[in-house]
Order: structure tokens, then sequence, then C-alpha cells
């Protein structure tokens, strides 16, 4: 009995209980209308990159509590946006789950864009400029060099059959 | 144990200054002895650093708790494997092994080219040891893997320590690091020929086919460590995330994706002496870029779960960053005309330009992670505000990105090298737009409506048959001709340009890759409490929890759950996750318990206790077609290992360049034809 109580609280589970008795249980914040905001919203807890919805730790010291905030706010009758918009008020745009499109932010969005259209132009240019290049500028071959390359054309073929 | 160690990496790091010394002075006063010393001397700092490797990772496994090192990643209740593998546990020790991996190659470099490339050598290997001395100086003057645990003026043992990291003991850790950093390290060696052929202004493209083999082996490397890093996310972490744009995960990517880049322009210059600047960009790029992933994973520059704590050597790294990118830069610049191409592209349509197409995706890509990795770091200095760049941006930035590649990935075969007329184009994609067309129509007759899961299965189809059809047309021909069955005549046909259909193979290999990543966007879920005798229902599979077992032993306590996995009445497996709790660390995990099929995989965790200790907290997933990933990167490895076999026929890569023009225009087609 003794080594179950010891395993028991080692496991660090007594807690998720004396927590549940208070407060809604985690494993009912995981409803996809929570799911639903927390797409929208970063998990900070610095252990994982997802986000409210997705982090897979039910105790997560970061979206436990904000699933909390979440469920009572939709239970007061609040839209998703505003409360997206609370979380942004409460701890800036560092909320999100992704930057903004506005403002610095958008730059985010447009920069790896932006990078694509100029490597096109560049390659474009590049084409064009080899593609101008006068034809009259290519010497014209010795037919005795010519027939050079095609005994070699030749040879060459011979070796693959 | 710890001076001979500390002591062995001292005379390490001066040797790495004699041989750098001893190749430049020798190569300028023309002395070959001593320039022949100075590459004994890299046998030497190999010798010293396997000295210091062997005796720490010895301290190690035989618990020597004096020492710092040991006590904060090893203790005496883990397995002697876990103890090995503590060695890169940490900061110190994995620069070591960065240390040791460098020696390595350098001494394989340096026995490999002992009669060849007398010209360059000199170069190479100081260039290699310059790369070598600056790690060692980090571990010999910064970060000592051979400090002592000391109380006043006595060195104390602890008597135990504090273990490695719970979420590290797992198989696949114990080859992962070593693995990727035998990428991230192996691109030295393309990084000094390619320097070394700048300095001596090589006309000719030496350095690339002496290299060509180690771009491939180290590119392997690279994608194995990634492949490895993305297996133990999945299995360990108790999400199933094999992938979750860390910083650190991230970095991993990038010189991925431009020494993919190099590995297809290069192409380019071995058979059209094109894009020679573009090329020497790239292998820099790529060898900067892992300099610059350990230098995010070691700087605290970024916040990752995968860094190491942060200490001084960040100011280093970013020194040897800036010295070594502004010394490139201004040797590719001064040496333009040894790097002037020598064809001309004719035609947009054609494989010349779907490979800079290639190239250029590549890099959106590699810039589109970077800039988002960077961006909260910018963001902050220049408005001082605060932003997560987290999934869903690199998700909605990438997979646009990653899909238009997957359809180069197809279109490259199907194009002809200098132009494609327009009827052999629409020759060459009615089979494969076709067949992507039809697979596209009959999913969304299943219900399927998820556009970039469609995109992405009609396109996995299109690349598939374009490659599959190359070796087709090609296998035809040889059975054709040799009598052999069609089996029999592509195994010839690859034997005969072992890169090329190499090559082929590794692109089935990523079109493996993109099922599986396709298959998470049907991932279902379920998270629920249960007491034994209760079920889980998910996906059509009934998970019924019989009973929960505990379980003690030196390392860690742990409670399992026993669960029975049915479908439609039919038992088909007990499966066992466990949650665990390890005693030196503190530290909690979850064991996930899987059940690998090539369709999906249930995958289960066990999360912990709730309602009093009653009840087992359950999250059950199923992941449609993940197996892909791991088979994918089998197929990566076969087509890996064929592009290293030489080919029979050695002429396939014979240069193509115009000579000029015939006087008979119909004696000119003969020769283009």
């Amino acid at each position: 009995m003794q080594r179950r109580k010891f395993i028991t609280s080692a496991l660090g589970l007594g807690a998720a209980a004396i927590a549940a008795a208070q407060e809604p249980d985690p494993v009912s914040l995981v409803s996809p209308e929570i799911r639903r905001v927390g797409t929208k919203l970063a998990c900070r807890c610095g252990v994982c990159n997802n986000t409210v919805a997705d982090c897979a730790m039910l105790e997560c010291s970061y979206c436990l509590p904000a699933r909390r905030k979440i469920a009572e706010m939709q239970k007061a009758g609040q839209s998703d946006e505003f409360i997206v918009a609370s979380f942004v008020k409460e701890s800036g745009v560092s909320a999100l789950s992704q930057p903004p499109t506005e403002g610095f932010s958008l730059l985010s969005w447009v920069m790896p864009f932006v990078a694509i259209a100029i490597g096109l132009i560049a390659i474009l240019f590049w084409i064009k400029r080899y593609q101008r290049q006068p034809a009259g500028a290519l010497p014209e071959i010795d037919p005795a060099m010519l027939n050079r390359y095609r005994d070699r054309i030749e040879k060459d073929m011979a070796k693959n059959e | 144990m710890e001076n001979l160690g500390a002591l062995s990496l001292v005379l390490a790091f001066c040797l790495t200054i004699y041989s750098i010394l001893g190749s430049l002075v020798g190569k300028w006063k023309k002395n070959p002895f001593l320039t022949l010393s100075a590459e004994r001397a890299v046998y030497c700092v190999w010798f010293l650093v396997a000295g210091a490797v062997g005796i720490l990772v010895y301290s190690l496994i035989g618990g020597d708790f004096r020492m710092a090192y040991v006590a904060e990643h090893s203790n005496r209740a883990m397995p002697p494997y876990y103890k090995f593998a503590s060695w890169w546990g940490g900061q110190a020790g994995s620069l070591l092994l960065w240390t040791f991996l460098l020696a390595s190659y350098s001494a394989v470099v340096v026995f490999q080219n002992r009669r060849k490339f007398r010209d360059m050598m000199p170069y190479v290997v100081s260039i290699l040891m310059t790369v070598e001395g600056f790690f060692l100086l980090l571990i010999t003057f910064i970060v000592s893997p051979f400090l002592v645990l000391m109380q006043g003026k006595g060195i104390i043992d602890v008597g135990d320590g504090q273990g490695l990291n719970p979420l590290l003991q797992y198989w696949t850790m114990l080859i992962h690091p070593p693995v990727l950093y035998l990428g991230y390290v192996g691109f030295t060696v393309p990084f000094a020929f390619a320097i070394a052929s700048l300095i001596t202004k090589q006309p000719g493209d030496d350095w690339i086919y002496t290299t060509r083999r180690w771009a491939i082996v180290t590119w392997f490397f690279q994608s194995a460590g990634i492949i490895l890093g993305a297996g133990w996310a999945y299995a360990v972490l108790g999400w199933g995330g094999y992938w979750g744009w860390d910083p650190v995960e991230n970095a991993s990517l990038l010189p991925w994706l431009t020494s993919t880049a190099f590995l297809h322009s290069v192409m380019m210059q071995e058979k059209k002496g094109m894009m020679k600047i573009w090329n020497m960009v790239l292998v820099a790029a790529t060898f900067f870029l892992c300099i610059f992933g350990t230098t995010l994973t070691r700087t605290g520059l970024v916040a990752s779960v995968h860094a190491f704590a942060q200490s001084q050597i960040g100011g280093y790294f970013f020194g040897f960053l800036g010295i070594g990118i502004a010394g490139t830069t201004y040797l590719i610049l001064d040496r333009l005309e040894y790097l002037k191409t020598e064809a001309r592209l004719e035609s947009v349509v054609s494989r010349e330009s779907s490979f800079l197409f290639n190239n250029l995706i590549l890099l959106a890509s590699c810039f589109a992670i970077l800039w988002g990795t960077l961006f909260p770091v910018i963001s902050e200095k220049l408005t001082g505000e605060k932003i997560s760049v987290d999934g869903p941006f690199f998700n909605k930035v990438n997979i646009p990105i990653g899909l238009f590649l997957l359809f180069l990935t197809g279109v490259g075969p199907l194009v002809a090298w200098r132009r494609s007329s327009a009827e052999s184009l629409k020759k060459a994609f009615i089979a494969p737009t076709a067949g992507a067309a039809i697979l596209i129509a009959v999913l969304v007759a299943f219900g399927i409506r998820h556009p970039y899961a469609l995109m992405s299965f009609g396109l996995c189809l299109f690349v598939a048959i374009s490659v599959l059809t190359e070796f087709y047309k090609g296998a035809q021909a040889i059975s054709i001709k040799d009598g052999k069955n069609l089996l029999a005549a592509a195994v010839e046909l690859t034997h005969r340009n072992t890169r090329r259909y190499g090559g082929y193979v590794v692109h089935l290999a990523i079109v493996m890759m993109f099922i599986g990543f396709t298959g998470s966007a049907f991932n279902k879920d379920a998270t629920q409490q249960v007491a034994p005798g209760d079920t889980v229902h998910i996906a059509g599979y009934d998970l019924k929890l019989l009973k929960l077992v505990d379980s003690d032993n030196e390392n860690y306590v742990g409670r399992k759950a026993i669960i029975e996995v049915s479908t439609n009445g039919k038992v088909l497996q007990t499966m066992e996750p466990e949650h665990r709790f390890y005693k030196a660390s503190k530290q909690p995990t979850s064991e996930v318990a899987i059940r690998r099929r090539l369709t999906e995989d249930l995958y289960i965790n066990f999360a912990g206790m709730s309602d009093g200790d009653a009840k087992g907290v359950i999250q059950a997933y199923v992941f449609p077609l993940v197996s892909c990933i791991w088979i994918g990167f089998w197929i990566l490895f076969a087509g890996t290992v064929i592009c290293l076999v030489p080919s029979k026929v050695r002429l396939q890569y014979a240069r193509t360049e115009v000579i000029g023009i015939a006087k008979k225009p119909h004696a000119a087609s003969q020769i283009h034809n």
C-alpha cells in the first residue's frame, strides 16, 4: 500500500485529482469548441511549439489555465474574436499562434514570397541574357573537326551497346 | 584521468595550429617535408582527440562523479548504453563529439588524398584544421568536459549524478545526434575543397569530382539524422508529432535544403560547365548553415526545447561565422574570372531550367524557414514587440512551397536537356497528368475535400508515374536489345547510370514521405478518463482498459495501462502505454504504445491518473499513412547507396558544349540529335 502511495505521488498524479475537485478537469477542456479558439493561440510553455488546441500535455502550465479561461469566457457567451483579443490584450501579440497580417508582422508573411519573386525574376533575366547571345559569335566549325566529333560519338555509342 | 583528457585536448589544439601554419608555410616556401609534416599532424590530432573521448566515455561508464560533466549527465542507475550516450547529452560533450568527428573526417581526407591534389591539399588541410581548431579552442578553454567538482580547494565526489534527461533515454537518441553530426560536420570537407580550389585558382572542376561522394554521403547523414529525430519525437513526446517547427529542428533542415539544391545544381556544372559561382555559394551556405545550426542550439539566440544550457560561447560562434562568411565572400568575388560559365542556356523549357527552378524553390523554402525562425528576434530588436512564430505559420508558408517542389520533382525527368519541343512535352506529360487527375477525382468521389491533401496525393502520383516511366522506357529498350526480362533490364539500366537512377529512387522516397506527411490531414484523437473495464472509442477501434500495473526499479517508478484493442468485437492485441517518473532527474515521461500498420498507426499515451487516482487518462490517436515516412527513409537509404555504386558506363556525363556552327545546317542537326 505504501509503495502504491509512493508511486502515485511520485508520478504526480494526485495533483490532478486535487485540481479536478476545484476546477473543470483537464480532460473536459479538450472539447472541439475550446480547440476552435485554441488554434489561434500559441502555447507559450516553452516546451512545445504547439497551439493551445494541439498541446497534448493536459497539465501544461500555460495551456491548462488558457483553456480554463476560454471555457469560462465561452460560458459567458463571448465570441471567439473577443476571447482571442482578450489574450492579446493580456500578453501582447505573442499570444497568437501566428504573426498578425498587419504592421511590421506583415513582413513575416510577405518576405518568403518576395524572395521567390526576386529569384524568379533573376532566373528569367539570366535565361534571357544567355538566349540573347548572338549566334554569330560562334565560330564556324572546320569539317575535319566535325568528322572527329562524329567518330567519337560512334565510338562512344559502340561502347554503350 | 581528467588531467590527461584536458592535456590531450590542449596538445591537439596546439597541433591544429602547427598543421595550419605548416601547410601554409610549406606551400609558400615550397617545402614538401613541412607540408607532409603538417598532414601527419592531422593524424596526431585524431589520436589525441580520440584519447580525450576515450577518457570521457570511460569516466561516464565507470561513474567518476568527481567530474562535473559526469555528475550532470549520468547516474549509476542508467544502463551502460545510455551512459555512453551521455557523451553527447550536454554542451561540452556534444562539442567534443563534433571535434572528434571532424578529426576523423580530416584524417580520412588526408589519407585518401595523400598522393592526389598536391597543389590543393595544403589549403584543404589548413581549412579543416581551422574549423577543428575553433572547436578545440571551445572545449579546451571555454566549456571543457574535464572540469572537476570543487568544494573549497578540494575535489569532491558527489556519489551519484543527475542522469541523462529521461526524454533522451530512447534508442534513437543513441544514434540520432551522432548521425546528424556526421552530416553537419561532413560538409566541412566539400567546403574545404571548394575554398582550396578558389585559393589555388583551379580552372577545372576537380573539387566537384573529388567531393561528389562526400556530398552525397553527408547529405544522407543529414537526412538520416533529421528522420531519426522525427522518429524519436514521434515515439517519445507523447502526441505523435514528428515535426514541431522548433527553431533547432528548423536549423537542422536549413543546410539539408541547401545541400539538396547543391546535389542538383552540381550536375549542371559537371554536364555543362554552368552554375560554378552558384555551386560555390551553395557549398559555402551549407557549411555556414551547419555552423549556424549548432550556434542556435548553444547560444540561446532563440528559445528552444532542444537548446543546451546557455554559456559564454555565443560570441565565439558569431565571430567564427562572421570571419568565415566575410572571407568566403571575398574569395568568391575575387575569383569570379575562374568561375565563368562554359555554356549557354538554350531554352526556358529544358532540364537546365528545371534545375534552376528546383534550386529557387529549395532556397525559397530555406529562406522562409530561416526568416520564420529569426523573425521573433528581428521583431523584438526592431519594434520591441514579442511575436510567436509557430507551426501554423510554417505550415501555411511551406506547404505551398513544398507542393511546388514536389511538382518540379516530377517535371524534371520529363524535360530534355537543352530544349524540349511542345510535342515531346505533351507526350511526356500526358500519362502523369492523367494519372494525377484520375486519382484526385476518385478521392473527391470518396468524400475527401481537403485541398492540400488532394493536391499532394495527385502530385505524388504525378511524380511516381514520371519517375517509373523513366525506368520503364530505359528498361524496355534494354530488354528488347538484350532479351532480358524487365526487372533484370531495370537493374542493368540502374547499374549503367547509378547516380541518375539512384537519384530517381530518392525522388520516390520523397514521394513516400509526402504521402506520410499528407496523412496528417486526417489525424484523429480522443482523450478520455477511464476506469478499469471502461472503453475508449476512436476511428473504429475499441480500447478497453483492463488494469493498471505498477513497477519500480533503480532508475524510475512507473505505471502501465494494460489496454485491449479490438475492432468490431475482434480482439487485435493488448497495448501497454506507461507513465514513468525518473528518480534521479525527478522528471515524468510517457512511454507510448504504438500499433504500426501501413495504412495507419494507433497511438496510445497514458497521460496519468485523475478522479482521486480512480481513473486513468488515455490519449488515443490514429495517424493515417504515417508509416510511409519511415518507409520513405529506407527507400532514400537504398537510393543513396545506389548513387554511391560506381556506374557501369562511365561516359554518360561527357560534357555537352556548343563549339561552333557547322557549315551545312543538316550536319549540325545530326550532331544535336
